[in-house]
């Protein structure tokens, strides 16, 4: 049977699609057999380690896991892995990324879809809330796609918001590269928590199908697994530890992002901050990230030196099309950056009546400064100064 | 014997003439009413037979037919109870039946012979100008309150039959003069908590620029306005202060607008012509009938025709059934509302101005980083608005929560009667021009009266190249624009300023949905 999976390879991912397998029984199984053993272990027809047995003694596991694992289940994931072309990288193999393999909780079994190669270069995990501002989306897009530009693999990890813009900079950062027919920028990484076959959210079927075709796409969830909520902290752990720096764009002062943040200071990985305005609550978490001491980023230099790849003086990146401001607009951007604000909250903090108000939102909108957004308007910024 | 009788019953929001037909003639004692009489209708028999005994008037011992012409139509209510008993007075000749030729009845009957009010009092006796029109005391100044005839009215059956025979004197309404409006009773409220609308003034609004502003324009250009913003934020507070601003209803407007409130509930005794604009704020949990109107054979209008001339605020716009909301357009667009069933068909009144307020998520936040909302749940709560509803409110503005600041701050904003005063000002000037408000413009209208200066055009064109107005969005643009034009004192050319405030005030509630085009 030629397949996409070697015999190894199956028993491994078929034992890790077993109910009540997390990470560290599934490491320890594989510790102590081999796959195929392993897989007839559960399957009660070889004789368990000592450590094994003591392990499938616990609330029964040990009969759960021989009523699951079947024939079927085996032919169910061939199945599935063939169906998306989804391959598997063991712990113990040469394609297993190497930055990985130190780690101190590593996944024993790695699903994949593309290419892993894409992660044999500098490494910067880009992570942060998936309700984000206006700024923030744009901030995540413009540090992606310079990092990718530069030759940086951006790693996120395809949920809502900040995670989507950074793989759409790193997109559109190689169709630019791609264009100019100069070497290719980085490759796009997506760290997800459910099975590979299984896009969430739905809305990003293409940009998940894009990444995988550009980069790659990694999970340790076996095909099928939905997104249940106990996969998504262990994916944050991947993410973590494929990433040499992490990145926080904007996120609040609890969740996901902060989950990453602290597996990322348990091994001691450098974490960055963008900061925000004190008036924005989108940019609370981040804020806290640099009051706590962490380095600020306003742009792709401050990654970029992070890295040990300090090229300010190589290009001028930073260059913004944009014309520069009136002293009035100006004086008026500079008030207003931060937040989102309604035209009311504008007309009050200025004091612009409001027929100047709307011709000045109006020309600040065609220059590209501010946008609306459902009513309420954004300051865009990039770091730079406004006037 | 035969007598005929001149009365009238309610249909929509218009009265209708009936006459009453009594014929008493030789056969068995029996009463039997024709004519497609309902069910309230029919029982007027024993009310009529207990108020003549109790008045010690004669019930004939005949063969009694009753008949209410024209026969093709379905009659409803008690108020022909009194032509009935009147016409079973002529038959008797207990009435002489010559007194009987200028006068019509519209009063139904206690069984002591008292004359007791009836609903639609107001269209009615509008039906019946060309005679004298009977009613009871507590109808008197409604039904009076829009007829150039007088009405009469007396307290029983029996004062009614001394009354025709001229042995006493009837009570007059006042004589109604529409020019002279001196009557005490004319500018009245409508609804219960008429008073308290009043002692609401913008002056209680803190902070709110933009809205407020949008108020001045709603009223002054009779633009529909929708606000967005989260909960606390104020809305229903500015909606409740739209009202105010508006003029004092013309002549016209006053006597259709009292005509449908007459038709729908019992009026305060010393109720007269509704001067000041209504407000109605359905919940909603209404039904598609009670916002349209129908429901029973009378046709009873709905809370749109009730809010004619006036204001329909709905709070909570996402909450309503789509079906009732999408059964505004027709009405918005025209004006009237044509409701057709199987036997009748009415046009009833539904000029209204459409304010309503809603979240702008499900969350209610908004605020692009506070939000909490994915976008396939704000794109669901979007489509609860149908695209064309949408499309109807010229003015759609975000309203922020006060900080704390404004809400403490002693400061008193603009009062009512400051702002109204620029209201009717830019009124004057828009009426002046076409008799009708800035948004019912037409096309042709709009290119010759609001002209736009090259900076304006400039931006325009802009807006419809980067695709954020449609052709549609493009003329109610203009006429914001223009009505925006009018309050600011130019009544020329439309500004470049004008047309920035009309475009800010035209939030599109979608545009954070889409991805935009990526700056590097």
């Amino acid at each position: 049977m030629s397949s996409i999976l070697s015999n190894e390879q199956l028993a491994a991912a078929s034992l890790s699609a077993l109910p009540k397998i997390g990470p560290k029984r599934l490491t320890t199984i594989l510790k102590y057999h081999d796959p195929q053993t392993a897989w007839a272990v559960v399957q009660g027809r070889a004789k368990p380690h000592v450590v094994v047995a003591a392990l499938m003694q616990e609330n029964g596991l040990g009969q759960m896991w021989r009523a699951n694992a079947t024939l079927s289940l085996q032919q169910q994931i061939l199945g599935r892995c063939k169906k998306a072309s989804i391959h598997v990288a063991l712990i113990s193999e040469d394609n297993y990324p190497r930055c990985l393999k130190n780690d101190i909780s590593p996944p024993a079994v790695l699903f994949y879809q593309g290419d892993l190669q894409a992660l044999a270069t500098r490494r910067v995990g880009m992570i942060g809330t998936r309700s984000a501002t206006a700024s923030g989306r744009y901030m995540t897009s413009h540090l992606a796609f310079e990092l990718a530009m530069n030759g940086v693999c951006v790693i996120s990890g395809l949920a809502r918001g900040i995670d989507a813009w950074a793989h759409h900079g790193v997109l559109r950062a190689r169709e630019k590269k791609s264009a100019s027919a100069s070497a290719i920028a980085a490759a796009p990484v997506g760290v997800v928590a459910s099975g590979l076959d299984y896009v969430y959210p739905k809305e990003h079927a293409d940009l998940w199908r894009n990444v995988a075709q550009a980069g790659a796409l990694v999970s340790e969830s076996p095909p099928g697994a939905p997104p249940e909520a106990f996969r998504f902290p262990l994916r944050n752990r991947i993410l973590a530890a494929l990433s040499e720096v992490l990145v926080v764009v904007e996120s609040k002062d609890r969740g996901g992002s902060m989950i990453t943040v602290d597996e990322a200071q348990k091994r001691d990985i450098t974490v960055l901050a963008v900061p925000g305005s004190p008036r924005n609550i989108a940019s609370a978490g981040t804020n806290m990230l640099v009051q706590q001491g962490c380095l600020p980023v306003v742009n792709v230099d401050d990654i970029l030196v992070a890295l040990g790849l300090d090229n300010r003086r190589a290009n001028d990146n930073s260059f913004d099309p944009r014309p520069r401001l009136a002293e009035s607009d100006a004086h008026v951007v500079a008030m207003m950056v931060g937040a989102p604000f309604t035209l009311d909250e504008f007309v009050m903090r200025t004091g612009v009546p409001l027929l100047e108000a709307a011709i000045c939102l109006g020309r600040l909108e065609a220059l590209g400064w501010v946008i609306n957004n459902s009513g309420w308007w954004e300051v865009i910024e990039f770091g730079q100064r406004y006037s | 014997m035969f007598a005929s009788v001149r009365s009238a019953t309610l249909l929509g929001v218009r009265g209708s003439r009936v006459d009453v037909e009594v014929h008493a003639g030789i056969g068995l004692p029996g009463f039997t009413v024709v004519g497609q009489p309902d069910e309230v209708c029919r029982e007027s028999r024993d009310r009529v037979r207990a108020a003549l005994l109790s008045c010690g008037l004669p019930w004939p011992t005949r063969r009694v037919t009753v008949n209410l012409a024209p026969t093709g139509d379905r009659k409803s209510g008690a108020c022909l109870d009194l032509a009935i008993a009147i016409g079973l007075l002529a038959a008797q000749e207990v009435v002489a039946i010559d007194a009987l030729a200028n006068f019509a009845f519209v009063a139904e009957l206690g069984l002591d012979g008292s004359l007791r009010p009836v609903r639609g009092a107001t269209p009615l006796v509008l039906a019946l100008t060309d005679r004298m029109a009977v009613v009871a005391p507590e109808n008197l100044a409604e039904a009076g309150a829009a007829t150039p005839a007088q009405v009469y009215s007396a307290k029983n059956l029996l004062d009614v039959v001394e009354c025709l025979s001229g042995r006493a004197d009837w009570q007059c309404s006042k004589s109604f003069d529409l020019n002279s409006g001196q009557s005490t009773s004319l500018n009245r409220d409508v609804g219960a908590d008429a008073t308290a609308l009043n002692s609401r003034d913008l002056a209680d609004v803190q902070g709110h620029p933009v809205a407020r502003r949008a108020l001045e324009i709603a009223a002054a250009g009779a633009h529909h306005l929708l606000l967005v913003g989260p909960p606390g934020a104020g809305k229903t507070m500015l909606a409740e202060r739209l009202v105010g601003l508006l003029p004092p209803l013309t002549d016209d407007e006053a006597i259709s607008t009292t005509m449908v409130h007459s038709s729908v509930q019992l009026e305060s005794p010393n109720a007269g012509l509704i001067r000041r604009a209504p407000y109605r704020a359905p919940h909603h949990s209404s039904s598609m009938v009670s916002m349209v109107g129908g429901g029973t054979a009378l046709m009873r209008p709905g809370e749109i025709s009730l809010a004619s001339n006036g204001v329909l605020f709905l709070d909570e716009l996402g909450e309503f059934a789509p079906s009732v909301l999408d059964a505004l357009r027709q009405p918005l667009e025209q004006g009237i509302v044509r409701l057709a069933r199987a036997r009748t068909s009415v046009v009833m009144p539904a000029k209204f101005l459409l304010v309503a307020a809603t979240n702008p998520c499900p969350c209610g936040e908004g605020t692009p980083g506070v939000c909490t909302c994915d976008d396939a749940a704000r794109a669901r709560y979007l489509r609860r608005f149908s695209g064309p509803l949408l499309d109807r409110f010229d003015l759609r503005v975000a309203v922020s929560r006060p900080n704390t600041n404004e809400l403490l701050s002693p400061e008193r904003g603009e009062s009512t009667s400051e702002v109204a005063k620029r209201v009717a000002n830019a009124r004057q000037i828009a009426f002046a021009r076409f008799k009708c408000a800035n948004s019912a413009l037409t096309r042709e209208q709009l290119d010759a009266v609001a002209p736009l200066s090259k900076k304006a055009e400039q931006r325009l064109r802009r807006e419809l190249e980067a695709g954020h107005l449609t052709g549609r969005g493009y003329h109610r643009v203009r006429r914001v624009a223009r009505t925006v034009a009018d309050l600011n004192g130019a009544p020329e050319v439309v500004d470049d300023a004008h047309l920035n405030l009309a475009l800010m005030m035209r939030v599109d509630l979608a545009s954070g949905l889409r991805s935009r085009e990526l700056v590097f």
